[in-house]
């Protein structure tokens, strides 16, 4: 299990990066917990491996009034610290402290993540759910995608091999906004069984926004439309989590593997969705 | 294939070289430092006897090149104890709880226990269980492994030591 | 810790000593075979085959032949050379013929079909990928199912059947007693396949040093058993094979035998004389390390009214892959299911199975199957019958006061404790305030089980199978009064050198840190065949005993004479010897030491120089260990997982050495079952294609998943030396039933559940909701197994053979007229039993239908008498080793050749084959 030979680039800035990805089959590599396995076992052998950890533009989190805007090269270690970001966005902090272990966060970035499309993975379905943009950089200029769009398939996203993800953006939650989160995976770090993630707005004393995804679910994140829909101008109390569980279940396409089957997923799917979603609604609002 | 100078820092000590881009850091510290106390179990990065601190940092040597890590600092299993031999705390806990059999993972869950314990801020027993979720032991159970962090953290020493 | 202090005996043996081995592994000082770097040496890489089964039409390796850094790329044309036969743990050849590399076939994915031999690791696998082979794909057969129906995958073997003892018919009797029992429970159980997974992987460094000379660094169980399994598989008479393997990281039976890849490697570096290292990746030992485990079992269990057994029968079967390590049925299974309990009746068929899968190899407890397929029934049954989980096994459970006595197997039994490890647990633990706290949980929608099992285990056996022997310890007192032990023992993580130091210290009556233990290397120590089968506490122990009490009276013969003193009234303890009632005589052992090895003059007449004893201990024939556990878990109503929320072992490993020691072996086990019955499966997709290859897919128990274990101890001496009982295996034995019992209990409410490992979320969410989550598992039904045509149609030319592996009775072939001339003269037979083929020379003499002989094997030559009816050959013959039986021949001869079985009393059927010398 040693990677093939592949030339080695270290990017020095987002354009060198972008140079050198325009040049042929280069792959990039960022925090290399994903990549890293699949060139030891071969079933990736890039000629160029351009690596982006030194490229200081594509690291950080910065929190305004319009979001939160973060580096594709920031590791996920470091989104758990930001006291900021804890604030802004808690959803994500709270998804992210799901992403594989203490070892690999402390290597692993949120961008990298993002990219490699993993259906089970925490990463992509926030983005889906929180409504995030993706900002995709070549040699021909900048391309804002939603993340809702991004995903097409297992492994597969809108980027094109010249395109560098450069960051993600987060419109603006209040601060107030609850965070729904549930995983049920056979072991801590693994890639889901089931997963749901996102945020619900309670404003004036019924949702004002929802937005939620699955992970696990399907070929890519789910965002469940028809459950958000269904929450949106209700009140909290009028809510019967079950029903909205179907609507949200509906908008799933969970599959067979190994280790759990699509009737599972879709049976676990309805009971933790109605109990994430009610233990949303009874946390403590701030507004 | 391209080769690269690398300049780093194990264990206190400088080295220099020129590598192959694809050679990974577990690799140069074994083959190339001679650092053999970093095991690789899996090269997926799964298993986690490979960790090793970089810029203090616990990560998993199997997933970086040794490229990436020009210009760091780098600790492996070897640097723990003292030169006088005295063992780092996290060895000794390890030691007093029989923490480990074959030993094979052991130098992994060290360097993480090491890097929580040695912070400003000591990890409590959960963060520090919940760390251990990215080492596999398949011989003790993790029995005294947990033994030992409840040592380290101070938390009470489990209920049951055996009825004699 | 409790390490002993003070003046006075020091008692080592039953304290937590710090282990020896830690210094160096704690500080990354450990020597495992990786760490190993020979001068001159290269790396090793395999190609492998991508595909389960196919014929190799070409295999080009020009190509990666001139790849730089490469310095050979071998096939099994090119290692053939050097003609290596392959054996499993019992020294016994394979029953199909089985290369070093792939030769014409490929068997399974990940069959190594070249070697590449280059300066690292790196270049050698850019080669591998370079080797062009060209395949035409076949279809294979997966699974036991897929083995009963297809033709052999195996050219030179008559059926998928790689082995089988056994009743291959029902017996009346038995039959009987099943149909007139009051209560019958009947279920399959199946149970997935399991990659041992130690931590470091397989490897080896094999340096050839001119042609006499050969040092191996290998990863393995006994340094011994390698350098005798491999002298016997190169066949080079003139060849020193000198075995080294200091540090090991686990090998849980995997690293019993040098495998193919192994042989190959050595085979290579004697062909190019160079020193060769193959260090085998987490995907070569996912994919083609040999596994263990793939089974299934139906047994049925009959109860009289009051619940007390009445018979038994059980089918078993076991994939073997395609290249076992010695075909193997199982047999242990039977004659373990029943050891601890009062069963009148026990009759089985037991089959192993090849396919095109990686082969069978040991796992901790490789007969384990029994203890799940019986605890797990006999709650079935309790539940059915309405009696308590405790109170049937009560009922039915081998007291003390019951033995001596014999299994329904035929093994004798003397002082095994499972009741009284059951009462002690129970002791510990309050079953009605649990059962209350179940009541209420369940009614708040929570669902707790509590399971309960218990089991005998065979431990430290020696001198039935030729394999397993006793052990030698060499001890000597330094002139400087340090002491050094040499011995065959070997920790694979068992710590070994720490608890052999420990009884050293103890008999000898010296200090703890004073003794230095070596092991891990064929030229030091004796003989051993090092961890396999619980063995090494209680014959190195043993052993360690011995030797360390036969050097100590030499030390009170030289200190009495030195001192004119009365042997008897001289104490040696932690190094210091003293006289009695005489202060002033006191000396340290240093001193002693010093004349005993410099001075002769001062030493008694006819006492030699030195202090220095080797002893070699035999020890009972077998030592039981005995043990019963209670686990208590909770499924979550809504997921289906299972949370373990406590677990009690209540074990009597007679004498304990060190219990930190012991605890870890429980626990190692422990947490390995859950992982059986949890997580773990290695998984094969319809092609053969392994679909879990990574540990991303392959899931090991982490921290979360292993609770605290909470211990029992009974001490029940053995009658071994130092009172010792095995301990290693255990764990991984009793903890599959105890935890599916708990699980079992959990979910009562809503029906019974799937008895297919691993127990997944979703098989246990499919019982909670009732609704079909779970892929419908195909269990082998009793009607399929007893039916099954697990043969080809006979070909004309031996109908005898196929008949016989197909478990059914061989056709009536018409008596020729010359039966006479057909029958007499000298043959060459070939039985199968459970250690492997045995080989045997017969001569026959026939006189009418009487039929006159002689029966000659290894173990000696035994004449008999029987029948000769036509072809028909039967004659009887009684044999004492490994036990009484009486073996009851019956043989068809066709020409040249013969076949039919012979049965062995309770062993069952073992199939015999032979042909004309």
């Amino acid at each position: 299990m040693k990677p093939a030979p592949f030339d080695y680039v270290g990017a020095t800035s987002i354009d060198d990066a972008v140079a050198q990805l325009a040049s042929g089959d280069a792959t990039v590599i960022a925090g290399g917990q994903t990549l890293m396995p699949l060139l030891a076992l071969r079933m990736s052998m890039p000629l160029t491996v351009v690596d982006i950890n030194r490229v200081a533009d594509l690291r950080g989190v910065s929190v305004s009034d319009q979001g939160v805007r973060i580096g594709a090269m920031t590791r996920q270690a470091d989104l758990l610290t930001d006291a900021a970001l804890a604030g802004a966005l808690p959803p994500l902090v709270t998804a992210v402290r799901h992403v594989g272990h203490h070892q690999t966060r402390n290597r692993g970035t949120i961008g990298g993540s993002l990219v490699f499309a993993e259906p089970a993975a925490e990463m992509p379905a926030t983005a889906v759910a929180l409504g995030a943009t993706l900002e995709l950089r070549s040699a021909g200029g900048t391309r804002n995608v939603a993340a809702e769009t991004f995903y097409l398939g297992p492994y597969m996203t809108d980027i094109v091999p010249d395109e560098l993800l450069v960051a993600v953006t987060f419109p603006a939650w209040p601060r107030h906004a609850r965070t729904v989160f549930r995983e049920v995976a056979q072991r801590p770090g693994d890639f889901a069984l089931v997963g749901l993630v996102g945020a619900v707005e309670i404003e004036g004393g019924a949702i004002a926004r929802a937005g939620l995804a699955w992970f696990g679910m399907g070929p890519t994140p789910m965002r469940a439309r028809q459950a958000e829909s269904a929450l949106v101008g209700r009140a909290p109390g009028d809510i019967r989590a079950s029903e909205i569980a179907e609507l949200a279940i509906a908008d799933t396409d969970p599959f067979d593997d190994v280790h759990a089957t699509a009737e599972y997923r879709r049976e676990v799917g309805r009971r933790v969705f109605a109990q994430a979603l009610t233990a949303a609604l009874a946390q403590e609002g701030q507004a | 294939m391209s080769e690269h100078p690398i300049a780093l820092t194990i264990n206190g000590q400088a080295y220099t070289g020129r590598i192959e881009g694809r050679l990974t850091l577990a690799d140069y510290l074994r083959v190339n430092a001679g650092y053999t106390g970093v095991h690789v179990g899996c090269e997926q990065g799964v298993c986690g006897a490979c960790t090793v601190i970089v810029d203090g940092r616990a990560v998993r040597s199997c997933l970086m090149l040794a490229v990436q890590a020009d210009g760091s600092e780098v600790r492996t299993v070897e640097s723990l104890a003292a030169p006088d031999g005295t063992l780092h705390p996290v060895q000794q806990a390890m030691r007093d709880n029989f923490g480990l059999q074959c030993g094979f993972c052991t130098p992994g869950i060290l360097m993480t226990m090491a890097v929580l314990h040695d912070r400003k801020e000591p990890a409590g027993e959960d963060e520090m269980i919940a760390a251990m979720s990215g080492h596999i032991c398949r011989c003790t159970g993790y029995q005294g492994i947990r033994r030992a962090i409840r040592q380290l953290t101070g938390s009470a020493e489990p209920a049951q030591e055996g009825a004699h | 810790m409790n390490a002993p202090g003070g003046i006075g005996a020091a008692r080592y043996i039953g304290e937590r000593m710090p282990r020896k081995e830690d210094g160096r592994l704690l500080t990354g000082r450990g020597t495992y075979v990786d760490d190993v770097v020979v001068p001159g040496m290269l790396h090793v890489a395999f190609a492998r085959s991508p595909m389960a089964r196919g014929r190799i039409v070409s295999i080009d390796t020009t190509m990666a032949k001139a790849m730089p850094g490469v310095h050979a790329v071998l096939t099994e044309a090119d290692l053939a050379r050097i003609p290596v036969t392959l054996l499993s743990f019992f020294m016994m050849p394979m029953e199909v013929e089985t290369t070093l590399l792939a030769r014409d076939r490929v068997a399974y994915v990940g069959d190594p079909v070249a070697l590449i031999v280059a300066t690292d690791r790196y270049l050698a696998e850019d080669a591998a990928g370079a080797v062009m082979v060209e395949y035409d794909e076949e279809t294979p057969v997966v699974t036991i199912a897929d083995a009963r129906a297809a033709p052999p995958i195996h050219p030179d073997a008559a059926s998928n059947v790689a082995a089988t003892m056994g009743e291959d018919e029902p017996n009346p009797d038995l039959e009987r007693a099943l149909r007139g029992a009051a209560h019958v429970v009947e279920r399959t159980l199946t149970h997935q396949r399991i990659s041992q997974s130690p931590m470091e992987t397989r490897g080896v460094v094999s340096a050839p040093q001119g042609d006499e000379e050969l040092t191996l660094y290998i990863t393995c169980q006994s340094p011994s058993v390698i350098a005798r399994s491999v002298a016997l598989s190169l066949g080079m008479p003139d060849l020193s094979i000198r075995v080294i393997a200091k540090d090991v990281g686990g090998s849980f039976g995997l690293k019993n035998t040098p495998w193919r890849e192994e042989l190959a490697v050595i085979a290579a570096s004697l062909i190019l004389q160079r020193p060769l290292k193959w260090i085998e990746d987490r995907l070569e030992n996912l994919i083609s390390a040999n596994q263990a485990r793939e089974q299934e079992m139906t047994l049925r269990i009959g109860f009289d009214a009051e619940g007390k057994l009445v018979a038994s029968h059980c089918d078993y079967g076991i994939n073997n892959g395609a290249y076992p390590q010695g075909a193997d049925a199982n047999v242990a299974v039977h004659a373990f299911l029943w050891a601890a309990y009062k069963m009148p009746a026990y009759g089985f068929l037991t089959r192993g199975w090849y396919t095109n899968t990686v082969g069978l190899a040991a796992y901790r407890g490789p007969w384990a199957m029994e203890s799940y397929g019986r605890e797990v029934l006999l709650d079935i049954a309790a539940r059915e019958m309405g009696i308590d989980p405790i109170e049937i096994r009560r009922k039915n459970l081998v007291t003390r006061a019951d033995q001596p006595c014999m299994t329904a197997f035929g093994m004798p039994l003397e002082d095994i404790t499972p009741a009284d490890c059951l009462e002690k647990l129970l002791r510990h633990f309050d079953v009605g305030a649990f059962r209350a706290e179940q009541a209420e949980a369940r009614k708040a929608g929570r669902y707790l089980g509590l399971g309960f099992a218990v089991y005998i285990e065979p431990t430290g056996t020696a001198g039935s199978m030729p394999v397993m022997t006793g052990e030698t310890v060499s001890v000597r007192i330094e002139p400087n009064g340090k002491v050094q032990a040499m011995l065959g023992t070997h920790s694979q993580g068992h710590g070994t050198a720490t608890t052999m130091a420990q009884v050293i210290a103890e008999e000898l009556g010296v200090r703890y840190e004073d003794v230095n233990v070596f092991e891990g290397d064929s030229s030091r120590g004796g003989y051993g065949p090092g961890a396999a089968g619980s063995r090494q506490g209680v014959i190195g122990g043993g052993a360690a005993v011995k030797a360390a009490s036969l050097l100590r009276d030499k030390v009170k013969q030289v200190a009495a004479h030195v001192l004119n003193a009365s042997p008897d009234a001289v104490t040696l303890e932690r190094g210091t010897i003293r006289v009695a009632g005489a202060e002033e005589m006191t000396r340290s052992l240093r001193e002693i030491a010093e004349i005993a090895y410099g001075e002769p003059a001062r030493l008694p007449h006819g006492v030699g120089t030195g202090l220095e004893v080797t002893y070699r201990y035999d020890p009972p024939p077998v030592t039981f260990t005995s043990a019963a556990h209670a686990a208590i878990v909770e499924v979550d109503g809504d997921t289906g997982f299972v949370k373990i929320k406590r677990w009690i072992s209540s074990e009597d490993c007679g004498v304990m050495i060190n219990p930190a020691v012991v605890e870890g072996q429980i626990a190692g086990g422990l947490a390995q079952a859950i992982g059986t019955v949890l997580l773990e499966e290695f998984h094969y997709d319809e092609r053969g294609n392994p679909t879990t290859a990574t540990y991303k897919d392959y899931l090991l128990p982490t921290i979360f998943d292993v609770p605290d274990f909470e211990y029992v101890h009974a001490n029940t001496p053995s009658q071994a030396a130092g009172g010792f009982r095995g301990v290693g295996e255990g764990g991984a034995i009793i903890g599959p039933p105890t935890l599916v019992n708990a699980i079992a209990d959990a979910l009562a409410p809503f029906g019974e559940i799937p008895l297919d490992l691993p127990l997944t979320p979703a098989k246990l969410l499919a019982v909670i909701t009732g609704k079909p989550l779970s892929p419908q598992h195909h269990a082998a039904h009793p009607a399929a197994a007893a039916g099954d045509a697990a043969a080809p149609a006979p070909t004309p030319d031996d109908p005898g053979i196929a008949a016989v592996l197909a478990g059914v009775e061989p056709e009536r072939i018409d008596p020729p007229t010359a039966a006479g001339a057909a029958v007499d003269g000298t043959w060459k037979l070939v039985m199968a039993t459970p250690m492997g083929p045995q080989e045997m020379t017969a001569r026959f003499a026939t006189d009418g239908t009487t039929l006159m002989g002689a029966l000659e094997s290894p173990e000696g030559s035994q004449e008999f008498a029987g029948t000769a009816e036509g072809p028909n050959l039967r004659w009887e013959m009684k044999v004492t080793k490994p036990m009484p039986v009486t073996l009851k021949y019956d043989l068809t001869v066709t020409g040249d050749t013969l076949a039919g079985k012979c049965k062995m009393g309770m062993f069952g059927s073992a199939k015999v084959s032979g042909e004309r010398a």
